[in-house]
């Protein structure tokens, strides 16, 4: 399910950023700190925000949100009540969608014990990042451009509906790169759970309803290739 | 009128580039440690002393031919006194010292004093002559000028000279240098012991007719014999007296063995810090190209493991003594130098353009990193320096700074948020692909020359159709990407191709794009 509502625990560099990011992407946006040092901080930068006790009784969530559409952002400054707040959440709702935060590779493993859906770690990333940006520059361009920035080429995730004409076919049948323009990246097995598998792994997939089509290509051409899916352009003849 | 002659003669070298740079290159030939020919020469002597060191032991028990002889006589030494004369010549700058003379003396309307600036010049020149290093030089110049056999026996110190051309000799007698004064309190002590000892045993043995010491050089012999523990047991004392002086001198010997062997130990203790230092610094200069991260931390590790694992090598600047420990228990090659003094890089005489892949810096402040990014421009203003940007505010500083490249952290994480939020698997994929966890990578390719034709015939290769993608070329001439080109896009030499496949196929490709035939 897409989430509908966001919320995001802690204020600091790390949840700043978070907030900035996604407030205006979700419906209702709520942002939790756990102290008066941080309230006062976030006030300062211009955010409304509830003060929560980790001790407290996170029902209290449920009443402010509807936590089936609801993703939650982990970003306390300390790694080990960010664990904490992880796991208190976990124990209180099993659907929740959580991603955590974590400084360092130790804490990331921490965080996914403690039911975190998704990890980010902090050092890794910026790692990777630095990495990448001077072994590979113009794929980290790319890639940077295509993710965050406000380039054309976008990259889409496209989910095979009920009564799609490309349910039942073959990837291999499917030219996406010369018919579509667009590059097929992955493809989420629906059978198979969330796990995707990337599509040069050469396996001639059967596309089923359900599955997920993971695409880079210029909004116009994602655009033509979403209406085929759905079955309201027929594909073209391959 | 020969003062100003040699005034005048004085000024023309002094101003001489040709002279300079003649006395330049001997001087990199002889004591400069950096020189790159510098070790040539220094194998070359060393050859030089192994050849003189092998006929002397051959001509013991053979006959040798004259022209070995001749070679080891006279060759030989006519180089080492060349050498010698180069040394000599190097020490110290005559001309310098003549017009430094005459311009102090012009200065104080005084006459040119030749003989005083000759006097300084001889005193400067003696100082080389009688320094330990050219007395052996000069010893071993010896077997030239007479053949007589006990003159041979001066070509040993052809092996002392060892010590000039063997780097990890010099720092020896560094280390043990730096013990002079207990050293020298050793050897008198040892000295005075052996005095005593010997006095005492020819008072109480030598007129002993039992006794096999009678004389003093024999008390002498037995007291060094015996103080340093090796009692071959040739002569011993017989008498109670002569015994009890014996039991004496042994335990002092004991005394003077653990005096000696604790000085050389604690020398090398408290050099040990230095040498390990002095050799890091040489291999960091041996090194072709390596990353130079600026501070250690966490993400230092994270940056480190990332990068060897493309093979890279990374040497680490870190100014923080115990920081710098620490790295050291992980592993990492790293230097307990501050990277942001001018002094490190004068010290460690790492060269940015030919070494240097990139400097990252990862110091735990911004303004570390700007001082720091300051200090390398100041040296370099080519190589690309990337940095972590702790505070967004200080881009714009950062830029000034000279620093190509910066990362906030914080930054990062908030737009992977979005992405999460918004495409949770386009994110997964994006992740796993950098992270190159799952064995299918994103890899660049230089386009070189004559690839072009045959990159789009490779990619419809059975092998590679439906396994390996290519996302768009890279133009470098206009920094433009062109996504997804059909065939009659014109790719030139020095476009990057960027292509999505398992990490082995993409090596495969990248292989047979190399090949001038695709089979």
């Amino acid at each position: 399910m897409i989430a509908r509502s966001a919320a995001v625990f802690g204020f600091n560099e790390y949840s700043r950023q978070i907030a900035y990011q996604i407030r205006n992407l979700y419906r209702d946006f709520g942002l939790f700190v756990v102290n008066e040092e941080e309230k006062k901080a976030a006030y300062e930068a211009g955010f409304l925000v509830e003060l929560v006790d980790l001790s407290d009784d996170w029902h209290g969530i449920e009443k402010r949100f509807d936590v089936s559409s609801l993703i939650v952002f982990c970003a306390l400054a300390n790694d080990a009540e960010n664990v904490f707040l992880t796991i208190s959440l976990r124990a209180t709702f099993d659907k929740l969608n959580i991603v955590a935060l974590a400084q360092d590779n130790e804490s990331a493993i921490k965080m996914k014990s403690a039911g975190a859906d998704k990890v980010l770690p902090s050092l890794q990333i910026a790692a990777n990042v630095i990495a990448d940006m001077l072994e590979k520059p113009i794929v980290t361009k790319v890639l940077h451009e295509v993710l965050y920035e406000s380039s054309l080429l976008n990259i889409v995730e496209i989910e095979v509906g009920e009564n799609s004409p490309f349910a039942g076919r073959y990837l291999h049948d499917i030219h996406f790169k010369t018919h579509y323009d667009v590059i097929l990246l992955a493809i989420v097995d629906h059978e198979l759970g969330t796990t995707f598998s990337f599509a040069s792994k050469g396996h001639n997939h059967h596309i089923d309803i359900g599955d997920i089509l993971v695409v880079i290509g210029y909004p116009d051409k994602v655009e033509r290739l979403k209406q085929a899916i759905k079955g309201q352009v027929w594909p073209r003849s391959e | 009128m020969i003062g100003q002659w040699v005034v005048t003669l004085a000024f023309f070298l002094h101003s001489s580039l040709r002279y300079r740079s003649a006395k330049n290159f001997v001087y990199n030939l002889l004591e400069n440690n950096n020189y790159p020919y510098k070790k040539y020469f220094d194998y070359f002597m060393i050859l030089l002393i192994f050849i003189s060191v092998y006929i002397l032991i051959r001509h013991v028990k053979h006959e040798m031919s004259q022209s070995w002889l001749t070679f080891n006589n006279y060759v030989i030494s006519v180089i080492f006194l060349i050498e010698y004369l180069l040394r000599l010549w190097i020490y110290s700058d005559n001309a310098k010292a003549i017009i430094d003379q005459y311009e102090n003396d012009l200065f104080l309307h005084r006459p040119f004093s030749l003989s005083h600036a000759m006097k300084i010049i001889v005193k400067q020149k003696l100082q080389f002559i009688l320094s330990p290093s050219a007395i052996v030089d000069l010893l071993a110049i010896m077997p030239f000028f007479h053949e007589l056999r006990l003159l041979r026996v001066f070509i040993l110190f052809r092996v002392l000279k060892l010590f000039r051309y063997a780097r990890s000799l010099r720092r020896l007698i560094s280390i043990l240098g730096s013990k002079k004064f207990e050293l020298l309190t050793l050897a008198l002590f040892a000295l005075i012991m052996i005095m005593v000892s010997a006095v005492l045993i020819y008072v109480m043995e030598g007129n002993n007719p039992d006794s096999p010491i009678n004389t003093l050089f024999e008390s002498v012999y037995w007291a060094v014999v015996t103080i340093f523990t090796v009692g071959y047991g040739d002569m011993i004392p017989v008498t109670p007296e002569g015994r009890s002086v014996a039991m004496l001198v042994i335990v002092s010997g004991i005394a003077v063995i653990s005096f000696a062997t604790s000085i050389v130990v604690s020398a090398f203790t408290e050099k040990l810090d230095e040498i390990k230092e002095e050799k890091l610094i040489e291999d960091v200069r041996k090194l072709e190209r390596f990353y130079l991260i600026c501070g250690y931390s966490q993400l230092t590790n994270e940056i480190v493991h990332r990068l060897r694992k493309a093979s890279k090598q990374i040497v680490i600047l870190e100014k923080d003594p115990v920081k710098a420990k620490r790295a050291q228990g992980e592993g990492l090659f790293v230097l307990n130098f501050d990277s942001a003094s001018l002094h490190t890089y004068q010290t460690i005489k790492i060269h940015f353009e030919s070494q240097i892949i990139a400097v990252i810096l990862l110091e735990e402040s911004d303004v570390t990193n700007i001082y720091t990014a300051l200090t390398i421009r100041e040296l370099n203003k080519k190589v690309t320096i990337c940095s972590i940007l702790h505070k967004p505010d200080n881009r714009k500083k950062f830029s000034l700074a000279g620093i190509d490249e910066m990362v906030n952290p914080h930054e990062l994480v908030g737009l992977m948020s979005k992405e999460i939020s918004h495409q949770p698997v386009a994110f997964e994929v994006i992740h796993a692909l950098r992270s190159e966890l799952v064995g299918t990578v994103i890899e660049e390719i230089i386009i070189d020359r004559g690839m072009s034709e045959r990159f789009y015939e490779l990619l419809l290769h059975p092998l590679f159709h439906q396994r390996l993608s290519m996302l768009g070329i890279y133009q470098t001439s206009t920094e433009t990407f062109m996504f997804n080109p059909d065939r009659t896009f014109e790719i030139r030499a020095g476009d990057v191709a960027i292509i999505v496949a398992n990490r082995s196929l993409a090596n495969e490709f990248k292989n047979l794009l190399h090949r001038k035939r695709v089979k």
